[in-house]
């Protein structure tokens, strides 16, 4: 493994590796996870810490490695793959990942992740992930900014802002150590630099080895599709009134309500509104 | 603040048969080399018909048949001519070219040229995929001196810059390499082509053939009213149909090419073979059609140009080898490069070995030999005369027309000419021009 001295803050990026056409020459990652990449590197330069860096890590095997070198050509710090197969459930996935930021790395600030990849796209890494790391989670962001200014710890404040039902956004101020997903609309990973591009063609990549096998064989991969239902015609003299019919969009939902209370009182409320409401199943 | 340009001894644009070739001829002579490429991969962008004829191959990377990534070896060669209801085949097969050191094979490019590039990089080039050369750099006094890339910083100085960006090549246009009346649309086919999968077994009963052999037809006639040709080659589990097609008439005869395709797959002779098929892709790409007469300036003072992008495809009827002159040449601009940088002189004049390879072996001189061919074969007589006489001649040889006696062959050339409508003159004429291309 290669010394890279201890930097003042360390933002990890995850990206998911995805070969849907058995051809790793056309394999890659999301622009949700490129998004992340790019939203990360934008944080580090406002942190305004010369030794502030972005690490990217992924799983996967040694095809995974060109996606890796892309990152570190468009000014990621430092790769990490570790050595698994990909076809691992998503826990696994993110206990692998905890273990690598946890051992390798000694420990994160803030973690970004893509909210998708391009074959499931269910977003549940990020998820499992922050349970892994005992950190807190914002997720499907659709901006994410650091603004030099730090907590009573040294770490800094992270600002992001959530896309809620019916239009509506959601402004966050998330504590470190912190898991974030992007949505892929929210930043276009910058174009690396002819000399950095060369630079990353002879750049190390450090592996690590990580669980082998997934105890459950995908059959096939393939993107996600959500099942289809029977949704009701949508009722409206005009096209708009027919596409606001069909996605609620401006109307105020039955089930709007904003209260304030701890984390663990809201979790708590959020858990008892989704029985009200028929999610969940006592 | 702009860094600093980066610099190698030779920039090759293009990571195409021509483009990789040159850059291993140069690397193993020890110089350091920028392969460009704009797709995410060599190959990734790149079309054409389906055959290659690695032969040269022997002196870069001898043994290439055991790692070369081929769908079939072609063991069959079928010449078919086509007219509205008729078709004439001349088939030829030969074991010969079933085993080493073979002859031709069918390939995907994106696996072919992917393969090229990878040996080129063994080699020690820096292959430097998405990144698209966007114009030259010069010096004051106006010499090239490398290329500006379309990323952040993205000049790249080099002693020489070697141009194998393709067929219509911007780099050479730029160098002012091409005379005005080289680039007419004339000069130029379109070729058109559908991948269309069928198991390997159904391919294999269809076209005679088994294991990892092939079949390649050409086909005179059979793409409408439009001058041009047709082929199908056999991969694994896929076929490549296609038509090759002469712009100014497809765009007189305001016809589209997927409906020549169709036309073409509807025909009696073709549709047992592709019936049932599924086509997974539809592809496109121009051809360098008219040979030696188009062929640009190949080299000035700091650059060379190789491939299609100097014009190098050979398209003669029963001939269409672009990938083997593109090898060819893109191998002889490498090492003349490397003589160059050798003598410290990469003038135009010191880059002079390039054109005297080419004049000694096949790449000039097969192109010197045949250079008029290519307007014999898109001739309107051998696009829509020959064919038709000749299925009817063939027809009447063959047709039993009992109770009258057999007409003699002469009496049936003679009516059948004059049927097409084909003067005893012009058939003189091009029988002399095929004679002296071909014979
Ligand atoms: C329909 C069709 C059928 C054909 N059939 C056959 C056949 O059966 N057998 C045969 O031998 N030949 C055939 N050919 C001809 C053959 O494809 C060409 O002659 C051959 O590919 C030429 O090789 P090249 O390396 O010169 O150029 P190309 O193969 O065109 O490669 C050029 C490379 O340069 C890259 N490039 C272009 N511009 C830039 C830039 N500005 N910056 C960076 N990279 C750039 C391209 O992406 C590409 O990879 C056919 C052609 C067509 C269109």
């Amino acid at each position: 493994m290669t010394d890279h001295g201890t930097p003042s803050h360390r933002i990890v990026v995850c990206w998911k590796w995805v070969d849907l056409e058995g051809d790793a020459r056309r394999a890659g990652v999301s622009a949700a996870d490129e998004a992340a990449l790019e939203t990360a590197l934008a944080m580090t330069a406002s942190l305004d810490a010369p030794t502030a860096e972005v690490v990217v890590v992924t799983l996967g095997p040694p095809e995974t490695d060109p996606v890796l070198r892309r990152a570190l050509a468009a000014g990621a710090h430092r790769v990490v793959r570790i050595d698994a197969s990909v076809d691992l459930p998503s826990d696994r996935v993110a206990a692998a990942l905890a273990e690598a930021m946890n051992d390798e790395l000694g420990g994160v600030d803030i973690v970004v992740c893509g909210d998708y990849s391009p074959d499931r796209g269910s977003g549940s890494v990020p998820a499992f992930l922050a349970a892994e790391l005992g950190a807190a989670q914002a997720l499907g962001l659709i901006q994410l900014t650091v603004d030099g200014r730090v907590d009573a710890s040294g770490a800094p404040v992270v600002r992001a802002l959530r896309r809620l039902d019916g239009g509506r956004r959601e402004q966050l101020t998330v504590t470190t150590p912190a898991v974030l997903s992007v949505e892929g609309s929210v930043a276009t990973l910058r174009r690396a630099t002819l000399a950095a591009e060369l630079a990353a063609k002879q750049a190390t990549i450090d592996v690590v080895p990580g669980p082998r096998h997934a105890e459950q064989h995908a059959d096939s991969i393939r993107p996600f599709r959500p099942r289809t239902r029977v949704v009701p015609a949508p009722e409206g003299q005009s096209a708009l009134d027919r596409v606001r019919a069909l996605t609620a969009a401006g109307a105020t939902s039955a089930h709007g309500e904003t209260v304030t209370l701890d984390p663990p009182d809201a979790a708590a409320r959020i858990v008892s509104a989704l029985h009200e409401w028929g999610y969940l199943e006592s | 603040m702009t860094a600093e340009p980066v610099a190698v001894d030779v920039v090759v644009v293009g990571a195409g048969p021509a483009g990789s070739c040159a850059a291993t001829a140069l690397a193993r002579r020890g110089h350091s080399v920028i392969l460009l490429e704009r797709g995410p991969f060599a190959g990734s962008k790149n079309m054409y018909g389906g055959v290659v004829y690695p032969r040269i191959l022997d002196q870069l990377h001898p043994n290439w048949w055991e790692e070369v990534p081929i769908q079939r070896w072609i063991t069959r060669r079928s010449t078919m001519v086509l007219t509205d209801s008729q078709a004439m085949t001349v088939d030829f097969r030969s074991q010969h070219w079933a085993d080493p050191p073979y002859n031709g094979a069918t390939a995907y490019r994106p696996d072919f040229d992917h393969w090229l590039a990878q040996k080129a990089e063994a080699d020690g080039v820096q292959v430097v995929t998405s990144t698209t050369a966007v114009g030259l750099l010069r010096d004051e006094a106006g010499r090239i001196v490398g290329v500006r890339t379309d990323r952040p910083d993205g000049d790249l100085r080099a002693s020489v810059v070697i141009a194998c960006d393709g067929v219509n090549s911007f780099l050479a246009k730029e160098a002012g390499l091409f005379r005005e009346h080289q680039t007419a649309a004339d000069n130029y086919t379109v070729g058109v082509k559908e991948t269309i999968a069928l198991p390997r077994d159904v391919i294999e009963q269809r076209f005679g053939v088994r294991g990892r052999e092939g079949v390649d037809i050409e086909i005179l006639g059979g793409t409408g009213g439009v001058n041009g040709g047709g082929f199908v080659y056999t991969n694994l589990d896929t076929l490549g149909v296609g038509v090759v097609l002469k712009l100014p008439a497809l765009a007189a005869q305001q016809q589209r090419p997927e409906e020549i395709i169709a036309d073409l797959k509807a025909h009696p002779a073709i549709a047992p073979l592709v019936e049932g098929g599924e086509v997974v892709e539809y592809s496109a790409h121009l051809i360098p059609e008219a040979g030696r007469s188009m062929m640009p300036t190949l080299t000035t003072d700091g650059m060379l140009v190789a491939g299609d992008a100097a014009s190098m495809c050979l398209a003669a009827g029963i001939w269409l080898e672009g990938v083997n002159f593109a090898m060819a040449s893109g191998m002889y601009a490498g090492e003349a490069t490397a003589d160059a940088l050798a003598a410290g002189d990469t003038s135009a004049p010191g880059l002079a070995g390039y054109e005297r390879r080419l004049g000694d072996t096949f790449v000039l001189r097969d192109h010197d030999k045949l250079h008029r061919a290519p307007g014999l074969v898109l001739s309107d007589r051998v696009q829509h005369q020959y064919p038709q006489m000749i299925a009817n001649v063939v027809e009447r040889v063959f047709r039993v027309d009992n109770p009258q006696p057999k007409p003699g062959l002469r009496r049936i050339v003679r009516e059948e000419r004059k049927r097409a409508g084909i003067g005893i003159r012009d058939l003189a004429r091009d029988a002399w021009t095929g004679l002296r291309s071909f014979g």
